[in-house]
């Protein structure tokens, strides 16, 4: 059918080219700025300036050797108060060779954990309890369970393997050791996690992998 | 017992005022915060939704921390509480409404999220009723808890006069007469019942703005387009 | 031009015909398909319709998502849309300002038809399966109404329940059979945000079938007389699609105009107060797209005999391409329905302002002389006309 084709312009060509092609282009741009708002609804209402997200601990009734598990920011933290025999199984020369990275070179702590314990107080441990291979959450090897255990954490999605410290081993399929989060101490036994006191720039957005 | 309760609850809403308070609503937010907010709440806004009238985040934490909420029980057994934060919805200080009928003569305060939509005569009458409060004249007997007010039609209200001059200080200076305050409380919930009405109607005039152009543009489209037809 | 299924393969389109035949037929359906050349502006309503629909569509399953079907919570959740969540004042907006733009752009749609005769052979389907539409898009918009839990969704809604209970023998299982009990509660709130969910894409399925009745039999024209030649079309590319571009803009600002500046023009106040079993809002009334069927149901001291006329005021409408006889299609050549259907329509829009009244005696006269007039129409004079009158 010949009546299909585009109508012949008696006026130039180019000047109803420009036409058509700006009418629909603007028209186009008019769809994608209507997507906006859209996606806009999506974005997560909890990541406001406002939102508090300190909580504070009590950790009087934490005996050494053993571990408690809060929740903060939607994540479960580990928090472990550490016998001697943890503390010096943390430093064993021969303990520290099979760690991936042993020295907590890779951001996954504020600074004030950038240490052979990774806390801010070698008693106590806090962790995120969030394994950095595919996020299922490590149980913790209690002392008391095994004589010769170090009270390190497990990953029973695909077994990897944490030191007390939260130091991933070499063989592990979890590329980094765990997160620590900021931890400020109120007092001995209250802390505050969310905030670092020894480096209060520090944000769980800027470490390397949750 | 409501007279003696609400000197107490205004000192404790002292705290977190705007920096400087200049528009009506932002005036009328402070009027909220140290004289509605005593027996009324908004609960389907946020202390968070605030920061539109420009609260800082600091003030807000603290405002909502002057507000306790059930927080399940301790390891007792015992009902918990805990503060408010800004993502919690500003309710009423009753912690149900047969306590709230109770303090107050058996009438609920209504809930302010959407009065100005669903009262008739929204904001202005709104502040009409909060500045017709008169002394009962003689001869007329109100039941007790009643007020006289001429805004009414039938004549009183259970709400006590709520606005005595200078019974506030704005922090941006204003004097805050009863009119005044009636002016800006009106404004505020005026803005709490449809916050997003001034973005509403930027945006629309955008909007319009650009189908008005793409209106013309496809006209012209078209007007060439029929006019080689054969 | 070359027919696609001849095209070499070295065009994209002829290897991609050749294996799935989409843009041979976009070609052939919305390029290169014959369109009568005396369309009129009535003409740009299914477009409208269709532009409104994707708006319902895509701004419903945004909604949906912040939506809690629940009668504790519902309620709260849309406050939330519509103060809390990002751009969700816009996006109800949309959803609400749309309910009215697709009614009045639908029964514009339908009076056209009626006007110019859409639904005589061979659009019979046509016109049936656009009839179809509009009473799934009803069910769509009640059920819709009462999800946001508030005063006049749940008085509304109790009030049709108890229509649908004077329906002998089938009114009580039917009314259980959708809500769950016998009274509104959680479980009819569930039931009907899942039907309103999947009615919107059930009523995408009736549309395709709609359009592709339309693309059977071709759009009618005013004059009624079905172009014979080629000489007499033209191809809707690029002919319609920039006159309805250009339409469409037009009703996209009346739409904007809804959204954006008279958000609360349609809505009821009291839809702002929490569903309340115990309180029945002052003066409850519809929305007004469903007025004309409410003043029906008020009008008729019966209940069972209110409803058999509101639906009855419908059914008229399918059973129209029988009742009228005449082989002319427009009413313009057709000197009683010229007069009669206006009368119609007119007293449609009466019924339609009755209904968003008190029913005070003048309101309920109206009412009736309105609904007489609605069914003589059809009933007598169509079938009347087709045999006495003589087509100018």
């Amino acid at each position: 059918m010949a009546q299909s084709e585009t109508p012949p312009s008696p006026d130039g060509t180019k000047r109803r080219d420009l036409l058509a092609t700006g009418t629909l282009a603007l028209g186009c741009a008019g769809a994608c700025a209507l997507s906006v708002p859209f996606l806009n609804s999506l974005k997560n209402p909890a990541a406001t300036p406002l939102s508090d997200n300190t909580l504070e601990v009590d950790l009087s009734t934490l005996a050494p050797g053993q571990n408690m598990t809060v929740q903060w920011r939607d994540w479960p933290v580990f928090i472990q108060r550490r016998t001697p025999q943890i503390l010096a199984a943390l430093q064993a020369p021969g303990h520290l060779a099979t760690l991936r990275d042993a020295d907590s070179k890779i951001l996954q702590q504020p600074k004030d954990a950038t240490n052979w314990h990774r806390s801010v107080r070698p008693e106590y441990g806090v962790l995120i309890g969030v394994c950095t291979h595919l996020g299922c959450v490590p149980t913790f090897d209690k002392p008391s369970s095994a004589p010769d255990a170090e009270g390190g954490y497990f990953c029973p999605c695909h077994g990897s393997h944490f030191d007390a410290a939260g130091r991933v081993v070499q063989r592990a399929p979890a590329p980094y050791n765990l997160p620590v989060p900021p931890v400020t101490f109120l007092s001995d036994t209250k802390i505050r996690i969310g905030h670092s006191a020894g480096d209060p720039g520090f944000s769980m957005s800027d470490i390397q992998q949750i | 017992m409501t007279r003696r309760i609400r000197p107490l609850l205004l000192a404790a809403s002292l705290t977190a005022l705007p920096a400087a308070a200049s528009t009506p609503a932002q005036r009328g937010l402070v009027v909220f915060q140290q004289v509605c907010a005593a027996c009324h709440g908004m609960e389907h806004v946020d202390y968070g939704d605030m920061t539109a009238l420009g609260l800082s985040p600091d003030d807000i934490r603290k405002w909502a921390a002057d507000q306790d909420l059930p927080d399940g029980v301790d390891d007792n057994g015992d009902p918990k509480t805990r503060h408010a934060t800004p993502s919690d919805p500003i309710l009423s200080p009753y912690p149900n409404a047969a306590v709230g009928r109770l303090a107050n003569h058996g009438l609920l305060p209504p809930d302010l999220s959407r009065l100005v939509l669903t009262l008739p005569g929204g904001a202005d009458e709104i502040r009409q009723i909060l500045l017709s409060y008169a002394p009962t004249p003689p001869g007329v007997k109100l039941d007790e808890g009643r007020y006289y007010n001429t805004a009414l039609k039938w004549k009183h209200i259970g709400m006590p006069p709520p606005l005595q001059d200078g019974m506030l200080t704005y922090p941006d200076g204003t004097r805050a007469t009863s009119v005044q305050m009636a002016n800006d409380v009106s404004a505020f919930l005026d803005w709490v019942a449809h916050p997003h009405q001034s973005e509403r109607r930027r945006i629309g005039l955008y909007v319009l703005a650009y189908l008005a152009l793409m209106a013309l543009l496809t006209f012209l489209l078209q007007r060439r387009v029929w006019s080689s037809r054969r | 031009m070359p027919s696609p299924d001849r095209m070499p393969d070295t065009e994209p389109s002829g290897w991609l015909d050749r294996r799935f035949p989409v843009t041979g037929f976009l070609r052939r359906e919305y390029v290169a398909f014959p369109m009568p050349r005396n369309l009129n502006a009535l003409w740009s309503f299914g477009a409208f319709l269709i532009v409104t629909m994707a708006f319902m569509i895509a701004s419903g399953l945004f909604l949906a998502i912040n939506y809690t079907p629940d009668i504790t919570q519902a309620f709260a959740s849309v406050e939330t849309i519509d103060r809390q969540i990002p751009s969700g004042w816009f996006i109800r907006g949309l959803h609400m300002g749309g309910v009215t733009m697709l009614f009045a752009c639908l029964y514009i749609h339908l009076g056209r038809g009626l006007w110019y005769g859409s639904y005589k052979a061979p659009r019979e389907l046509l016109w049936l399966t656009g009839l179809g539409l509009m009473l799934m898009i009803m069910v769509t918009a009640f059920a819709g109404y009462v999800l946001p839990w508030g005063q006049m969704s749940y008085w509304g809604a109790t009030v049709v329940l108890n229509a649908v209970h004077a329906i002998p023998l089938i009114g009580h299982p039917l009314s259980e059979l959708l809500l769950g009990g016998e009274t509104l509660g959680n479980i009819a709130l569930r039931r009907l945000f899942v039907l309103h969910f999947t009615m919107a894409f059930a009523i995408l399925g009736v549309i395709a079938l709609h359009v592709a009745a339309l693309h059977v039999v071709k759009s009618n024209n005013p004059t009624g007389i079905d172009p014979t030649s080629p000489a007499q079309t033209l191809p809707f590319h690029p002919y319609y699609t920039s006159r309805d571009g250009f339409a469409l803009c037009l009703f996209l600002m009346v739409y904007a105009g809804l959204v954006f500046f008279l958000p609360g023009l349609l809505t009821l106040a009291d839809n702002y107060i929490q569903a309340n079993p115990l309180i029945t809002p002052r003066d409850i009334r519809p929305e007004w797209y469903f007025a004309p069927f409410y003043a029906i149901l008020r009008a008729v001291p019966s209940r069972l005999g209110g409803l058999i006329l509101a639906i009855g005021s419908l059914a008229v409408l399918f059973a129209l391409p029988w009742m009228d006889r005449s082989s002319i299609r427009p009413a313009t050549r057709r000197p009683l329905v010229r007069f009669s259907l206006p009368l119609a329509f007119a007293s449609f829009i009466l019924l339609g302002i009755a209904g968003m009244h008190p029913p005070t005696e003048t309101w309920l006269i109206v009412s009736r002389v309105a609904m007489a007039w609605w069914f003589i129409h059809f009933l007598l004079v169509m079938p009347l006309a087709s045999e006495r009158e003589i087509p100018s």
